[in-house]
């Protein structure tokens, strides 16, 4: 998971490409692990439900900064999480890139848990005994039942979880260490430059963050739209 | 249900009302103590060392007003007091953002001035260094934690602590930098990073052992402070400004880890 940095480049480039590098992966990661967290949290009944799903929204109201202050001191070599990962690959957890994609996945998990939590709450379980008394496995009742009525979850998700992960600051400049091509994403070169009054640069960035962000959420919201009707004509097929 | 749910949306309500209202009294209490406070506001780095010496050297002053201390990095003040924030008196890390609110006319004239030199040190939270500077670098096979050199005067003089020793070339592509000296004490003292170029201040306030880097291996690392000049309590950030070059406070900057100002030719702030 190390990027290799290319001397050529050009410094922002760089931050670019780690960055997209640092949301991809995170993305991934978390579609793989919120999947099944949402659908879990989705069927529980338990009282213990509240409690984890307030563990989830943690991230929404904890400052970047403590989050990633507990985590520069989980991935040191000095506490049991930084000295199994230093055993098990070689190197040091603490400023490296794959220190900054589990910081970003859990600081972007409830923006894509609670997305998909909903969708799956409001599947009725209706549809799914359907499927299963006619002899689906959960693998086939999963990808051919759920999956294609919650895909604008998905997208929302996934698009929320990649974007929210662009735009961190805190959580990276706390386990990062500003290293080029490894951790040295968008918003810490943002912040380098402002600290260092080279506006013109901080401008490029900044406008490009705020472009990107818009267009990308424009298109969620877009992609969200149709899907009402669609749910509407799915309830229409079962009622019918 | 909803009945139980707007009741304790209004008692939660009731009790923010309350916390904000007592905030608010002791807010009056303390300021109403002088006429008007004076706002200081200071580099991150500095605030401990100024917390400590106001508490000593404040009572010995008659009415002198109630400091209240604003800390954060000196390029974060400076955007601030750019755009408006009523601070009496900047006490910078560097000497280029005095000097850009002195040309921008913020600044009153000849206000600027050097109260303390920064001072580095070699430090690992991991095991206490027992060789010189040069070799404790020369055998580190790890990485560096310093300050990041564009931004913070403390990294830049760290860089040119690697220079000057002609380690540069092999750190340059293994340091860990922080966006202050906070920062970096902060990442070596969690000792996710083995060896670390801080402050020597933030040494001695916490009481850890480095190893003090003789300070011509870099260009002196001047704090410079100016006077606002849209306070409207000039008056009395000169008196706190006179307080602090005082000999006895400069004495006990330099006790705080700072390097001492004999020696360093300054403009004129040193009497005696």
């Amino acid at each position: 998971m190390k990027v290799t940095p290319v001397n050529n480049t050009h410094p922002d480039i760089l931050a670019l490409i780690t960055t997209l590098k640092m949301a991809g992966i995170t993305t991934i990661i978390l579609m793989l692990i919120g999947t099944p967290l949402a659908w879990f949290l989705a069927k529980m009944q338990s009282r213990a439900k509240v409690f984890i799903e307030a563990l989830v929204a943690l991230p929404l109201v904890l400052p970047p900064t403590v989050l990633g202050f507990y985590l520069l001191l989980l991935f040191s070599p000095q506490y049991l999480p930084g000295q199994i990962w230093q055993q098990a690959t070689g190197q040091q957890l603490a400023f490296s890139f794959s220190a900054i994609v589990i910081g970003s996945v859990l600081y972007s998990l409830p923006f894509v848990v609670q997305p998909l939590q909903k969708a799956f709450e409001q599947l009725g379980d209706d549809l799914l005994e359907a499927a299963a008394m006619l002899g689906a496995s959960a693998f086939d009742r999963f990808f051919t039942i759920v999956l294609p009525i919650t895909k604008a979850s998905f997208i929302t998700a996934a698009s929320l979880g990649f974007a929210h992960t662009v735009g961190e600051f805190g959580v990276v400049l706390m386990i990062g260490g500003n290293i080029p091509g490894e951790t040295r994403v968008l918003s810490i070169a943002l912040f380098d430059h402002v600290e260092a009054f080279d506006y013109a640069q901080a401008h490029i960035i900044s406008i490009s963050l705020v472009i990107s962000s818009l267009v990308l959420l424009s298109l969620i919201y877009l992609l969200n739209r149709p899907t009402k009707n669609k749910r509407i004509n799915q309830r229409g097929l079962i009622d019918g | 249900m909803s009945l139980l749910l707007t009741r304790a949306l209004a008692s939660f309500i009731f009790i923010v009302l309350l916390f904000l209202s007592s905030t608010d009294v002791r807010a009056k209490n303390t300021l109403g103590f002088d006429d008007k406070p004076l706002r200081i506001a200071v580099a991150s780095n500095f605030a401990p060392t100024l917390t400590k010496l106001l508490a000593r050297f404040n009572l010995n002053q008659e009415n002198f007003p109630k400091p209240i201390i604003i800390a954060a990095s000196s390029g974060t003040l400076f955007l601030q007091i750019q755009h408006g924030a009523s601070f009496d008196v900047f006490l910078s890390a560097d000497t280029k953002r005095p000097q850009l609110l002195t040309t921008a006319d913020l600044a009153v004239k000849d206000s600027q001035q050097t109260y303390a030199y920064g001072a580095l040190a070699l430090w690992s939270a991991k095991k206490e260094i027992t060789t010189d500077v040069l070799t404790a670098l020369k055998n580190n096979q790890h990485r560096l934690a310093i300050a990041n050199p564009k931004i913070a005067p403390y990294g830049k003089a760290a860089k040119q602590v690697l220079e000057h020793l002609q380690l540069w070339d092999s750190y340059k592509t293994r340091l860990i930098q922080g966006i202050n000296i906070i920062q970096t004490f902060q990442q070596t003292r969690s000792q996710a990073v083995n060896l670390g170029i801080v402050s020597n201040s933030q040494l001695v306030l916490n009481h850890f052992k480095g190893v003090l880097i003789p300070s011509h291996f870099h260009q002196p690392i001047k704090q410079q402070l100016v006077i606002l000049k849209r306070s409207k309590n000039i008056q009395q950030a000169q008196r706190f400004v006179s307080l602090l070059m005082s000999k006895q406070a400069q004495q006990f900057i330099a006790e705080s880890g700072y390097a001492k100002l004999n020696g360093m030719k300054d403009e004129g702030n040193t009497r005696e």
